[in-house]
């Protein structure tokens, strides 16, 4: 214990030093719990992202081998054309074990008849002029809207009235949103009148709830691109009676929300054995998960090469100052030598030394971690939100340009994959996970910090204690 | 209780010995004065008696015991007291502290017992609050009486000095010798000290010189 004692008075007595090894020590420390830090943020975000994401299964047509059809196929025009879901095959899923409910999504899109649809300058009238064939109003029905991504996520919240629940199967019941509402002067209540993209039939539907989206972004691009504003949710039943009555009892997707995330692999396993794989394919739903994973993985690999940098460099740094405060204390060292202290207890005060500024420092670096990591952060977070969105928006413009459907009002309301495929909904949704890096100090953290701080200590001190393990006592007092 | 035996020393070569063969007898309750030329070689005998290092021949016994066989850094915790020319103090300590270190490091029987310390101090003529500012503060001759006092308090039987007056005025000089003499008297240690100085010689009981590599008595 004396040369605890030491170690103590030595440190009071040269306070100019001690203040330098606070420091220099608390800035090593504090570099090395923001790289912990904005590690467990990654890895919190990354969970949240699978949490929130992780428990769902989509069904859909089997595009890869419609593909191999047209391709195939001897026509002059080929066309792509995919079989649509079958209610029955998707019931099939449905109850199966572990299947909490399911979603399912017919879209189409008709031409507003009783008021206007929202133009927007680069909207729908485009150069080529609109297709026949797309209507300005993207129609998606769906079993329940609150089980819609868009909605899940609140990108799209109900305001007034209500959303639309498996009740409303059958009924001419709609969702619209609230840009519309206030241009048309449209209130809860109100029935309003569209047209099917022929011309040929008018349908009414009743307004039941009105809708506002933060999206700000066209969920659909290309030809038909119509303003967020312009999506109406109805029934399934609706949307399938708009499209033909070859249609009825059918689906473009379904959307099975299964009990736990941990089910998930177990239930689509089960589910691709009780449907036909050349006409379905049924595919977990973690876009938006991978997204943050891979960018929280770079964020975390960064993080990673902070601490360990840091944690050299500081060796480095801690050892160059001890072997110089060894040299500097070579006559204090001779006087415990010659008093017979051994060199193990000394180089003991001298690591004791080191670990008392070690918790001073860790303590100082705690209460300025958390605004160091925060920093730090959100300025990794931006970089990675920058290359993530240009490496995501590839594979989520083919996904549109994919979706045709067969015949039909097809084109425009196609990518509003109510499940929430792997749209804009998917990407918006990942990067507001991405800015939210939650950098929090806990009690692993400081244990962690500690520990990290402690092997420093240990490192450097015997790094530098070869200086005491030969210093010669006769040379340092006889002079 | 400390003998030579047949005891050589050279730094790079032996035909260079600046000893050979020393066969030296030291008894406690006893003073001992080594005087010789400067370059003779004192400081480094007085080396080899306090364990700071080895013969390159012959031993050093302790009440029969080579002090080799004690272990060298065993040895100066147990059985030898340093006081050097130039104090070696802790300086980041006060004089106190000095005392209380040393004390528990060497393991003596006092250790821990601030109120002798203190006493011991006391009787060095070192006031209270000397006792408890930085050692660096205090004269040459107060540091050195410090440093005697840390042999004072400590157990060893044996104490070595090498030049303890040499910084050292008239009148420190004499207290410092009267020191010396009480603790080979009063506490019975042995005590060996290397001068040039002749007045700190002639108090000593017992006298060596160190000449043409041979010591012989005064
Ligand atoms: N570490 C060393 N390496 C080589 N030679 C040394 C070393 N230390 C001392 N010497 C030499 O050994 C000789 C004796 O030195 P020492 O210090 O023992 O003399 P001394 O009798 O104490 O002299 P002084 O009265 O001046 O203190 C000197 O010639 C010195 O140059
Ligand atoms: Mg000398």
């Amino acid at each position: 214990m004396n040369f605890l004692k030491r170690a103590w008075l030595s440190l009071t007595a040269k306070k100019g030093r001690s203040v330098l090894l606070i420091l220099v020590t608390s800035a090593i420390m504090l570099f090395v719990l923001a790289g912990m830090l904005i590690h467990s943020a990654a890895d919190t975000a990354t969970t949240n992202a699978k949490k929130s994401v992780g428990a769902t299964l989509t069904l859909s047509a089997n595009r890869e081998t419609a593909f191999k059809k047209m391709k195939k196929s001897s026509s002059s025009k080929p066309k792509l054309t995919t079989t649509p879901i079958k209610l029955s095959d998707a019931k099939k899923i449905a109850s199966l074990k572990n299947v909490a409910s399911y979603n399912v999504t017919a879209t189409t899109s008709v031409n507003a008849k009783s008021f206007d649809a929202i133009s927007t300058s680069t909207g729908s009238a485009g150069p080529g002029g609109q297709s026949s064939s797309s209507g300005d109003i993207a129609v998606t029905g769906v079993t329940n809207t609150s089980q819609v991504s868009s909605f899940e996520d609140e990108t799209n919240k109900i305001t007034k009235g209500r959303g639309l629940t498996s009740a409303d199967k059958n009924t001419n019941n709609t969702v619209i949103e609230s840009e519309l509402a206030k241009q048309d002067n449209i209130s809860v209540g109100d029935t309003i009148k569209v047209k099917s993209t022929s011309g040929s039939k008018t349908y009414s539907l009743k307004v039941v709830g009105i809708y506002k989206t933060s999206s700000s972004s066209t969920i659909q691009q290309g030809p038909g691109a119509t303003d967020p504003a312009n999506t109406i949710y109805t029934s399934y039943t609706f949307a399938n009676t708009v499209k033909g009555s070859k249609y009825a009892n059918t689906a473009d997707s379904v959307t099975f929300n299964v009990s736990a995330p941990s089910k998930v692999s177990s239930v689509k396993k089960a589910g691709n054995q009780v449907i036909n794989n050349s006409k379905y394919t049924l595919a977990t739903n973690d876009s938006s998960y991978q997204t943050v994973k891979s960018a929280m993985n770079n964020v975390k690999s960064f993080a990673d090469k902070i601490v360990w940098l840091v944690a050299i460099a500081g060796t480095i740094i801690l050892a160059l100052i001890v072997i110089l405060m060894i040299r500097e204390r070579r006559h204090e060292i001779g006087v415990l030598l010659s008093l017979g202290e051994s060199r193990w207890k000394i180089i003991g005060q001298f690591f004791a030394e080191m670990v008392i500024v070690l918790i001073v420092a860790i303590g100082i670096a705690g209460i300025g971690g958390k605004s160091v990591g925060d920093r730090l952060g959100d300025q990794l977070v931006s970089q990675q939100s920058a290359s993530s969105a240009a490496t995501i928006s590839a594979p989520g413009d083919k996904s549109v340009q994919m979706s045709g459907k067969p015949g039909g009002p097809s084109g425009s309301g196609s990518a509003v994959q109510g499940g929430g495929g792997p749209s804009s909904a998917g990407t918006s949704g990942a990067s507001s996970q991405q800015t939210d890096l939650n950098v929090n100090v806990s009690v692993l953290n400081m244990v962690e910090l500690g520990g990290f701080g402690l092997a420093i200590m240990f490192l450097s001190t015997m790094i530098a204690s070869g200086g005491i393990l030969r210093l010669q006592p006769k040379k340092v007092l006889i002079d | 209780m400390l003998k030579t035996k047949d005891l050589s020393y050279w730094y790079d070569q032996k035909k260079n010995s600046l000893f050979e063969n020393v066969n030296l007898e030291f008894e406690a309750g006893q003073s001992y004065a080594i005087v010789g030329q400067s370059g003779s070689g004192k400081t480094t005998f007085l080396s080899l008696i306090a364990g700071l290092d080895k013969p390159k021949a012959g031993s050093i016994e302790l009440d029969g015991k080579d002090i080799n066989k004690i272990g060298l850094t065993n040895y100066r915790k147990k059985d030898v007291s340093i006081v050097f020319q130039s104090y070696n103090l802790f300086t980041y300590m006060s004089p106190l502290n000095n005392l209380l270190t040393a004390m528990s490091v060497t393991e003596s029987r006092h250790a821990g017992d601030k109120e002798y310390a203190q006493q011991m101090l006391a009787k060095l003529g070192l006031t209270d609050s000397q006792m408890k500012t930085n050692v660096q503060q205090l004269s040459g001759g107060q540091q050195q009486r410090v440093a005697i006092a840390r042999t004072m308090v400590c157990d060893a039987n044996l104490v070595v000095a090498d030049e303890p007056t040499g910084n050292l005025d008239e009148d420190n000089t004499t207290e410092v010798i009267d020191l010396f003499q009480q603790i080979a008297h009063e506490q019975g240690k042995c005590v060996i000290i290397v001068t040039h100085e002749s007045a700190v010689a002639q108090a000593c009981d017992n006298a060596y010189r160190l000449e043409k590599h041979e010591f012989s008595a005064v």
